[in-house]
């Protein structure tokens, strides 16, 4: 049942890149729900691979009844590798899906437990790892495409009436990069739109920017390209978007703009709108009009 | 008559193995013997000043190990001469080449050598993370999806992510053997292709726990798998690795275990439930010795003619050393709040609490 239920998930979230899912087959592992990252985020040199939760120290449960597979704990465990995630322990659900909990508090996972039900407690919401403050880092894999899947097209929907915000849309065209503004002048030629893009949540003071759900840009009524954060993939030794090649260098640059696509710039007049959307539906367009000169 | 006779012929008999034992004398076997060395006291981590405190390696150079005792680490010589000692910051990257103590927090990291001089920085948002050797120097992403190799200029040489999340990395030579939580390894050769994958079977859950390439690049080792868990070995077969050995272990771990080949490529010690494996590739034997606790640490004497193994049951500590595959030399427990087994010029480094000791394997 619910391998059928993620086999409809996951193409129809594939088929309606740009509409928030609506089948929540997940359930959230804390009581206190405070997104402050999400998933695909920039993280200088890779997509953030899952949801960041904080709201204080609080009990973690699983997401769905599952079998310990693999734990870890920061100050006692033996790892043969340094490992940024603190003390973590992955799940086993079955039907390929397997989920992660990060920076656990030291000492609060139950070292003889292997299996667990949606009341049990893995352990409490830590600051273990490379973490800048307590919160839990979740992560859900589908095995069977080999995919980290965006937590929030799987759990029940949060209330968000913020839309996300558009800034600094720019132009770069070679190595010269143009502050766009309606009815500005702008060189010929194939041109990279760039802006500054994020989903503002009321109860978070910000980290890093959170990404929205999805960036559309069209350029005179036509969609040119659209980035959906749905899932993430290894190909050829680079984590990508799935159903894409792009990684996290080729979507944001170095000082965090989205690279929202690319454009050829013919002489005349166009009209650009980019559209960021979040995973409540919120969205928010920007129309630019660009003159390209001869 | 005949009576004497035979009484006759059989002093004749046990006259003649007397003199043959006398004439032809057969030497007893060598016994290897353990006795200490030297013993040294270390400073409380605490008392030492940021950066920590250094000697001057006199004529020793070139030939010190390393030590991690809590949070304490440095090198030392041959005689017991404490080169370096510092406090660890969050961790330590250590090798015999220098280390990286590193805050918990931070992009921008610098390798040290064994006196605390500076040889080069880099950068990466991960943990630094250095061969044995220290010839090879890596970062690990923080989400553990992947990492990168940088050079001795700090320019990063390559970098790599994996279909899933590391669970095990053994780095030898030129070669970076991961073993990932989707149940998958992954062998990494020195420009971060990946030039071998495999996919241990026979298990509910596939999942890899340990990982371990000999320093020979004949072989790969693994401990994969819930519910059965397995000790798979592949043999290098021309230019892949083919199974050679598979093994259904007594005891079921879901966490990282230790498995690590000896120097010279001739044993694998595994961690056990209360005992350490010791697996002969040449025989494909895997025996096991109990340590009445918890694997600690494990180190291959010279050649591999023994092995020191610390067990740890809550403050009870063990060390063994064992003859691979199976023979135990001796064993002696002490009590501590933090013990280390390394080696020290082919013999045993000891460290517990505030004490650093040498002790010589010999054949007597």
């Amino acid at each position: 049942m619910r391998r059928a239920a993620r086999r409809l998930v996951l193409p129809f979230a594939a088929l309606l890149a740009f509409a928030p899912l609506p089948l929540a087959s997940l359930e959230w592992p804390v009581a206190k729900r405070v997104v402050t990252a999400t998933f695909g985020e920039d993280r200088a040199d890779h997509f953030h691979n899952g949801i960041d939760i904080g709201g204080g120290e609080q009990d973690v449960h699983p997401v769905l009844p599952g079998e310990l597979v693999f734990g870890y704990e920061e100050n006692s465990g033996y790892t043969s590798f340094p490992r940024g995630v603190g003390s973590f322990v992955v799940l086993h659900h079955g039907d390929d899906i397997e989920s992660v909990y990060c920076h656990l508090k030291n000492g609060t996972v139950d070292a003889g437990r292997t299996v667990y039900g949606l009341s049990d407690r893995i352990g409490i919401m830590g600051d273990t790892g490379y973490s800048e403050g307590t919160h839990l880092h979740v992560i859900v894999r589908d095995e069977e495409s080999a995919s980290y899947v965006n937590p929030l097209s799987l759990l029940p929907p949060l209330a968000d009436a913020e839309a996300p915000v558009i800034r600094r849309v720019a132009l770069a065209i070679g190595d010269r990069i143009h502050s766009l503004a309606s009815g500005q002048l702008v060189p010929a030629g194939r041109g990279a739109v760039l802006a500054e893009i994020y989903d503002p949540r009321v109860d978070v003071k910000f980290l890093w920017p959170m990404a929205p759900y999805s960036v559309r840009l069209s350029v005179d009524g036509k969609e040119v390209s659209k980035i959906s954060f749905d899932a993430l993939h290894a190909v050829a030794g680079r984590t990508v978007l799935r159903g894409t090649r792009l990684a996290a260098t080729d979507v944001y640059t170095a000082d965090g703009l989205v690279r929202c696509g690319e454009i050829d710039l013919r002489p005349g007049t166009s009209h650009l709108l980019l559209t960021a959307r979040d995973f409540a539906g919120n969205e928010t367009s920007r129309e630019l009009t660009i003159t390209v000169r001869d | 008559m005949r009576k004497k006779r035979a009484a006759s012929g059989f002093i004749a008999a046990i006259a003649v193995i007397i003199l043959h034992f006398i004439l032809f004398p057969h030497p007893l076997g060598k016994e290897l013997v353990a006795r200490p060395a030297w013993a040294i006291n270390l400073p409380p981590a605490e008392s030492l000043p940021p950066g920590g405190r250094s000697a001057d390696p006199g004529g020793e150079a070139g030939r010190f190990a390393t030590f991690q005792l809590g949070e304490l680490f440095g090198f030392v010589s041959p005689s017991g001469r404490l080169l370096h000692a510092e406090r660890i910051l969050f961790r330590v990257a250590l090798s015999q080449r220098g280390f990286v103590n590193y805050t918990r927090i931070g992009s921008d990291w610098v390798l040290r050598d064994p006196g605390g001089e500076r040889l080069f920085s880099f950068a990466g948002r991960g943990y630094p993370l250095a061969s044995a050797d220290g010839n090879r120097v890596f970062v690990v992403k923080t989400d553990l999806t992947g990492l990168q190799e940088v050079d001795g200029n700090g320019e990063v040489l390559w970098s790599r992510d994996f279909p899933s999340m590391l669970a095990s990395v053994s780095v030898e030579r030129d070669h970076l053997l991961a073993g990932l939580l989707d149940g998958a390894l992954e062998l990494v050769d020195a420009t971060g292709a990946a030039v071998f994958q495999s996919v241990p079977a026979g298990s509910r859950i596939p999942v890899i726990l340990a990982v371990a390439a000999s320093p020979d690049g004949l072989h790969l080792a693994s401990v994969s798998g819930i519910d059965r868990q397995w000790l798979i070995v592949l043999g290098k077969k021309g230019a892949s690795y083919a199974e050679v050995s598979r093994t259904v272990l007594p005891a079921e771990f879901r966490r990282e275990l230790r498995l690590a080949f000896s120097p010279d490529s001739r044993y694998l010690v595994l961690e056990g439930d209360g005992m350490a494996g010791l697996y002969d590739p040449a025989s494909r034997r895997l025996s096991w010795i109990p340590l009445g606790g918890a694997l600690a640490g494990a180190s291959f004497l010279g050649t591999g003619r023994a092995a020191a193994l610390l067990g740890r049951a809550g403050s009870t500590w063990r060390l063994t050393i064992a003859a691979p595959p199976s023979s135990v030399l001796c064993g002696q427990s002490f009590r501590g709040k933090a013990a280390f087994v390394g080696s020290l010029d082919g013999q045993v480094l000891l460290a517990v609490d505030g004490r650093l000791l040498r002790v010589d394997v010999e054949a007597m």
